[in-house]
């Protein structure tokens, strides 16, 4: 990463940020109504447990809403994470089995289906479109309603929300190869496993990329607004809990906070890329800026 | 190095699409074994459709084409093809590329990793066996091409315009080394191409194809001695069957 590419970022943050501080002294207002940032950092670093304790659910239930979408795999891995929620864990364990097969068939699985059966891709596309239409966040309580408070809403609105850009980026990225890289390895004698294998999936990698990086924001989105609307812990519980004590500089440095960690994601799948799309040189994609 | 070339016999091969076009009608003729055949006419006039079809890449309508004596019907492993791109897979270094076909057939690596090497190094290329394409110019992607159709020491080489998408003085020096291989391994070659002086610099036998539907018009035998130097392309000779193809290409269009 050059200098340059850094130096300009940052600086215009550092720049806003003085503003920020200067405007909020000058103006005169109140901390509840705008705190300083040097007020937000202070908190991050003061109550860094809280923020700490609150940021690692919502941590691993992005991550997980985020792997579900990537693969469908389904997610007992969770209670890996949570070995003092055995009950919620047995409830989100028979859900889970119930909802294995309909995970499975979505994500990665679901392109490869669209891709390579036309009733799929006519029956069931229209349907997926039309889903993405219906506003996710309204959907959450809802979820609620159909799977209580635990995990699993939170997991499945994640995943409602990010798998899209997956799918159809996959859909494109296995389906846009150009005719004559089919005619070749025809003409060589390729099997149909081999062209799917050999050409077909690494064109489609940087596009599933491309997904997956849209795909990892959303799923942070995912997790806090499910955790606005039932949760007992996690960042956006911590919002919630802030807003309603009017603590504006621990809400804003629970915000600081999710944003380190949603940038920090991003640059996870950005270096991920580097290392599997080696051939391939992206275009700008990592965000230089602090939040 | 040699191998037994093949012949290939097209008799009466029409090819109508499901869209109704008729693109080739009645074409027939025979290429001898280690012959270095073209197939010259303006685009649209069935030549790559053909080509296609000796592939085993299209069915045809009717007629039968034969390579080998056996009715082509699919891909077959000692027929290596050259296409107007190079598609080179771009998540693989040259090497990797020349040893697809390789690969493909579920054949040792090793045992043809020598040869692949050796391909690169008559393209002069052996220097890039380890680069990716996307670092290269469109003459060398193409010599790469050129050497993954012949990986696997085919008796029949079917090319597409495999020249045409580059720029005159590249190709000038392709179709040059082009020969220098050909002359070495002495497969028979089917070349289409719709540049006149391309094709009578190659050829034993150039075949004028006139479109709509597609059907060979006019043939004429090249007796340029070989091997062939590119100042070949001065002489009176080779400016004759030139000559006498361009008129021959008129005639067509006018009918």
């Amino acid at each position: 990463m050059s200098l340059s590419r850094l130096t300009w970022p940052l600086g215009v943050s550092a720049v806003a940020l003085v503003v920020w501080e200067a405007a909020v002294g000058a103006l005169g207002i109140k901390a509840v109504v705008l705190p300083r940032p040097s007020a937000i950092a202070a908190v991050v670093l003061e109550r860094w447990p809280l923020l700490l304790e609150h940021l690692w659910p919502t941590f691993y239930q992005i991550l997980l809403g985020f792997a579900l979408s990537v693969v469908g795999a389904d997610n007992y891995v969770r209670g890996l994470f949570d070995p003092d929620m055995w009950f919620a864990l047995l409830v989100t364990a028979t859900y889970s089995l119930i909802t294995v097969p309909v995970q499975l068939g979505l994500g990665f699985v679901m392109a490869v289906l669209l891709v390579y059966s036309e009733r799929i891709r006519k029956g069931v596309l229209p349907l997926i479109v039309t889903s993405q239409i219906v506003p996710k966040v309204a959907v959450a309580p809802l979820l609620v309603v159909w799977f209580g408070t635990g995990d699993l809403s939170r997991l499945l609105l994640a995943f409602l929300i990010a798998f899209f850009p997956i799918v159809i980026n996959t859909v494109v990225g296995l389906t846009s190869v150009d005719d004559d890289y089919i005619k070749m390895a025809r003409a060589f004698m390729g099997t149909r496993w081999q062209i799917f294998a050999k050409i077909r999936l690494p064109h489609a990698l940087p596009l599933i990329f491309g997904g997956m990086k849209i795909s990892i924001t959303l799923a942070v989105i995912g997790i806090v607004v499910a955790e606005f609307v039932a949760a007992q812990r996690g960042i956006g519980y911590l919002i919630v809990m802030a807003n309603g004590l009017l603590d504006t500089p621990l809400m804003m440095a629970a915000i600081a906070v999710l944003s380190a960690m949603g940038l920090a994601l991003y640059g996870l799948v950005v270096a991920l890329e580097r290392v599997v799309v080696y051939w391939h040189v992206p275009a700008e994609t990592t965000a230089g800026g602090t939040p | 190095m040699a191998t037994v070339p093949d012949s290939v016999e097209i008799e009466k091969v029409c090819k109508t699409y499901a869209s109704g076009l008729q693109a080739l009608r009645d074409v027939t003729f025979r290429v001898a074994p280690g012959e270095f055949v073209s197939l010259l006419g303006p685009s649209g006039c069935g030549k790559s459709t053909l080509l296609l079809l000796l592939a085993g890449l299209l069915p045809v309508s009717s007629g039968s084409i034969r390579i080998d004596t056996t009715v082509v019907t699919a891909p077959r492993p000692d027929v290596g093809m050259v296409f107007q791109s190079a598609v080179l897979l771009p998540w693989r270094t040259l090497l990797d590329n020349v040893l697809l076909p390789v690969e493909l057939l579920r054949l040792p690596r090793r045992a043809h990793e020598e040869r692949a090497r050796e391909l690169l190094a008559m393209a002069g290329i052996e220097d890039f066996a380890a680069r990716l394409p996307h670092e290269l110019s469109g003459g060398t992607k193409q010599r790469v091409a050129i050497c993954r159709a012949l990986v696997l020491r085919p008796r029949l080489l079917l090319m597409d315009e495999p020249f045409s998408a580059l720029d005159a003085l590249t190709r000038d020096r392709m179709a040059l080394e082009l020969l220098r291989l050909w002359e070495q391994l002495r497969p028979t070659v089917v070349f289409v191409t719709h540049a006149i002086r391309e094709a009578v610099f190659v050829s034993d036998r150039v075949l004028v194809m006139s479109p709509r539907p597609g059907t060979i018009g006019f043939e004429t035998d090249v007796k340029l001695p070989r091997p062939r130097g590119l100042s070949i392309q001065e002489s009176e000779e080779f400016n004759r069957y030139a000559g006498s193809l361009r008129r021959a290409i008129e005639a067509e269009e006018v009918v």
